[in-house]
C-alpha cells in the first residue's frame, strides 16, 4: 500500500488532540504528561514494552477509565469529562484485544447491535458489506458468532466497530492471536476505514511488520513516557528505542503469540 | 390508519412465548367454572402472586442480575395499595397504577445506588434493601401499623362494579398478573438487544455507545413495578398488609420459581410458581417433609434441567412439535440490513 497518500492530508487540522494526559492508580503512575495529535486519515502507531501503558492509554482515551489529569479534544471539542458511552457516540470507538463480540448471537445480530447502540447517523453499511465479503463473513450472517474460528470472530469485532462509522478508531492489538495469513485482513480493514470513513486510527500493536506497513507515524511509550515520536522508519532507527523495545521484540512477540 | 399501526406494532412486540403466557393466564379465567373448591381458588391466587413476583426476578435476570429486592418492592406496592384503600380508593385499576408506579419510582433512586453493582454484590445489596424496607415497616407504626400491620382491605371495584363475588380475589390476582406479564413482555421484547448485551458483555455494549445505566434503570423500574402489583395482590388476598409477608428470605421463593420455571423463558415464572405452589400445598399435610421435597425439586432442576420446566418443554416441542413451529428457541437472526450482502 502507499503510505504517502495517507500522510498527505494528515497535517490539516488535528482530529484528536491529547494534552498532558496522565493516569495514576493511587501512587502508581501508569503514564504522565502525554501530549500528541492525530489528524483525519492518519494512522498512528503506539508501541512499547509490556507495562508501558499502551492499553491504559486506550482505556483512558475511550473514557473507559477516567484520566487523572489532562485534556482530550475530538474535533476541538473537549471530551475528557464525557463517560465511555458518550465518547463512543461522539465517534471515539475502541476495539478490544479479545472479547470483542456477543458470542452467543449470530453474526448479523452482532452487527445490528453495534449499529443500534451507537445511534450513529453516519454508519457505513456498504463499507461493512465489502469488509464482510473480503473476510468471508457474508455467507455466515446467520451463524452463531461463537462457532466462527477465532480469527473470524476477531474480524467480526472489527466490522462491528466499523459499522458505527467512527471518527477516531482506537485499535488494541488487532493482530494479537491471529495467524500470519489472517493479519493481512487487518491491513484491509485499516485501508477501508481510511478510504471510506476518513477517520483517524490509533493502533497499539506488537507486530512490528504490521506497524511498519500501516503506521507512517509512531509513538514509542516506555515507562509511561513518550520515549520517541515521529516518522516510523526514523523512530525505529533510534538507539534508545532499540534498547528499550526493539532489542527484545522477537522474544516478546513469540511469547505473546 | 392509527389502529392498524398499533396492531402491527403490537404484533411485532409479542413473540410466541408472550402469547403463550397470556393465553395460559387467559385460560385461568375459566378455572372457577371447573371447580368451586375454595382450596383451588386459594392455590390459584397464590400461583398468580408467586408468578408475578417471579416475573420481577425474570426481568432482572435478562440482564444477568439476581434481584433480592422483590419482597421489598412488593411491600411498597402492597402497603401503598392498603393505605390508598383506607383513604377510599377502591378501583382496582387505580390501585394497580399506584402499586406499580410507587415501587417503580422508588426504584429509580434505589437503582442509582444498587445498579452500580453486579454479581454477588448486587445480590447482597438488594437483599439488604429488602431488610431495610422491613425495618422501616416495623419502625413507622403511625403509617404502616408497625408489627400489627394494616388490618383489613375493602371490597374492590372494577368499572364501577363492586367485586363482592366469592371468586373476586382470584380474578383480581389474575387481572394484576395479566397486567404484570403484559408490561414485562413488552419491556423485555422492546429492549431485548440492550438487556441481552448487558447480560453477555456490558463493557462491549458500552463501547459502542450504549448507555448502560439507562436500560438497567428501565429494567429495574419494571421489575419493581411488577413486584408492587404482586404485593397489592398478596395484600388483597390476605386482607392484611404485614411485614411478615415481605421478609427478605421470601425472596428465595420468587427466585426459586423463576429458576425452576426456566430463567430463559417468559413462561418460566408462571410454570415455576404453578409447580412449586401446588407441590408445597399438596405436601403441607405432611408437615416438615414439604420443605425437604421443595429442596430436592430445586436440586433436580439445577442439576438436570438448567432451562427449567419451560426449557424442558421447549426441547420436547422442538423434537416432537409440528415442523413449522420447531424453530422456536434457537435464537432468531435479526433482520439487519447488512443481510443483503452476498
Amino acid at each position: 500500500m502507499s503510505t504517502t497518500e495517507i500522510t498527505s492530508d494528515s497535517s490539516d487540522k488535528p482530529l484528536l488532540e491529547v494534552h498532558q494526559l496522565a493516569k495514576a492508580f493511587g501512587n502508581l503512575n501508569v503514564f504522565d504528561n502525554l501530549s500528541f495529535q492525530m489528524g483525519p486519515r492518519e494512522v498512528l502507531g503506539v508501541i512499547g514494552p509490556n507495562g508501558a501503558g499502551k492499553t491504559t492509554l486506550i482505556n483512558v482515551l475511550s473514557g473507559q477509565l477516567a484520566a487523572s489529569s489532562g485534556t482530550v479534544l475530538l474535533d476541538r471539542d473537549p471530551i475528557s469529562r464525557l463517560p465511555f458511552h458518550a465518547r463512543a457516540r461522539k465517534g471515539m470507538i475502541r476495539s478490544f484485544q479479545h472479547t470483542n463480540i456477543f458470542s452467543e448471537e449470530s453474526v448479523s445480530e452482532n452487527l445490528s447491535r453495534a449499529k443500534r447502540f451507537s445511534s450513529s447517523t453516519h454508519t457505513d453499511e456498504d463499507g461493512a458489506r465489502s469488509l464482510l465479503d473480503s473476510f468471508g463473513l457474508s455467507d455466515k450472517l446467520d451463524h452463531p458468532a461463537v462457532d466462527l474460528p477465532y480469527g473470524l470472530q476477531k474480524m467480526l469485532g472489527l466490522v462491528m466497530v466499523y459499522i458505527t462509522g467512527p471518527r477516531v478508531l482506537l485499535l488494541d492489538e488487532p493482530a494479537a492471536g491471529l495467524e500470519s495469513r489472517e493479519r493481512i485482513l487487518v491491513d484491509q480493514f485499516v485501508e477501508t476505514a481510511l478510504d471510506r470513513l476518513s477517520c483517524g486510527i490509533l493502533i497499539v500493536e506488537h507486530d512490528m511488520d504490521m506497524v511498519r506497513r500501516l503506521c507512517p507515524r509512531l509513538i514509542v511509550l516506555d515507562d509511561g513516557q513518550i520515549l520517541a515520536e515521529g516518522d516510523t522508519a526514523d523512530v525505529l532507527r533510534r538507539r534508545e528505542v532499540i534498547e528499550a523495545y526493539l532489542g527484545v521484540t522477537e522474544e516478546k512477540t513469540d511469547a505473546e503469540g | 390508519m392509527m389502529d392498524h399501526s398499533v396492531v402491527v406494532g403490537f404484533r411485532r412486540i409479542m413473540d410466541r412465548a408472550g402469547w403463550l403466557a397470556l393465553a395460559l393466564l387467559g385460560a385461568m379465567v375459566f378455572m372457577p367454572f371447573l371447580t368451586s373448591d375454595p382450596l383451588a381458588y386459594s392455590i390459584g391466587t397464590q400461583i398468580l402472586i408467586g408468578a408475578s413476583g417471579a416475573l420481577g426476578v425474570y426481568v432482572m435476570l435478562r440482564m444477568e442480575l439476581l434481584n433480592f429486592a422483590i419482597p421489598g418492592f412488593m411491600a411498597v406496592g402492597g402497603y401503598a395499595a392498603a393505605i390508598s384503600a383506607s383513604h377510599g380508593v377502591t378501583d382496582i385499576f387505580a390501585l394497580a397504577a399506584i402499586s406499580f408506579m410507587l415501587p417503580g419510582l422508588l426504584s429509580i433512586p434505589v437503582g442509582a445506588i444498587v445498579l452500580r453493582l453486579k454479581g454477588v454484590y448486587f445480590v447482597l445489596i438488594t437483599y439488604i434493601f429488602t431488610e431495610i424496607v422491613q425495618l422501616v415497616l416495623i419502625e413507622t407504626p403511625s403509617v404502616t401499623g408497625g408489627t400489627d400491620g394494616l388490618i383489613g382491605f375493602p371490597v374492590l371495584q372494577a368499572f364501577g362494579v363492586q367485586l363482592t363475588a366469592y371468586s373476586s380475589t382470584f380474578y383480581v390476582s389474575l387481572t394484576l398478573a395479566a397486567l404484570a406479564f403484559l408490561v414485562a413482555i413488552v419491556t423485555t421484547r422492546i429492549f431485548r438487544q440492550q438487556f441481552s448485551s448487558i447480560a453477555q458483555n456490558d463493557v462491549l455494549a458500552e463501547s459502542f455507545g450504549l448507555t448502560l445505566w439507562r436500560y438497567k434503570t428501565i429494567g429495574f423500574f419494571v421489575s419493581s413495578g411488577v413486584a408492587g402489583l404482586a404485593g397489592f395482590s398478596l395484600v388483597n388476598m390476605l386482607l392484611i398488609a404485614h411485614p411478615l409477608s415481605f421478609t427478605a428470605t421470601s425472596a428465595v421463593n420468587y427466585i426459586a420459581y423463576a429458576f425452576i420455571g426456566g430463567t430463559g423463558y417468559l413462561l418460566g415464572p408462571l410454570l415455576g410458581s404453578a409447580l412449586l405452589v401446588s407441590v408445597t400445598n399438596a405436601l403441607s399435610f405432611s408437615g416438615e417433609y414439604s420443605e425437604g421435597f421443595f429442596g430436592i425439586v430445586i436440586m433436580i432442576a439445577v442439576l438436570v434441567a438448567r432451562g427449567g420446566l419451560a426449557g424442558a418443554l421447549a426441547n420436547l416441542w422442538g423434537k416432537l412439535g409440528p415442523r413449522r413451529f420447531r424453530q422456536d428457541y434457537p435464537r432468531p437472526a435479526s433482520k439487519v440490513s447488512v443481510k443483503g450482502a452476498q
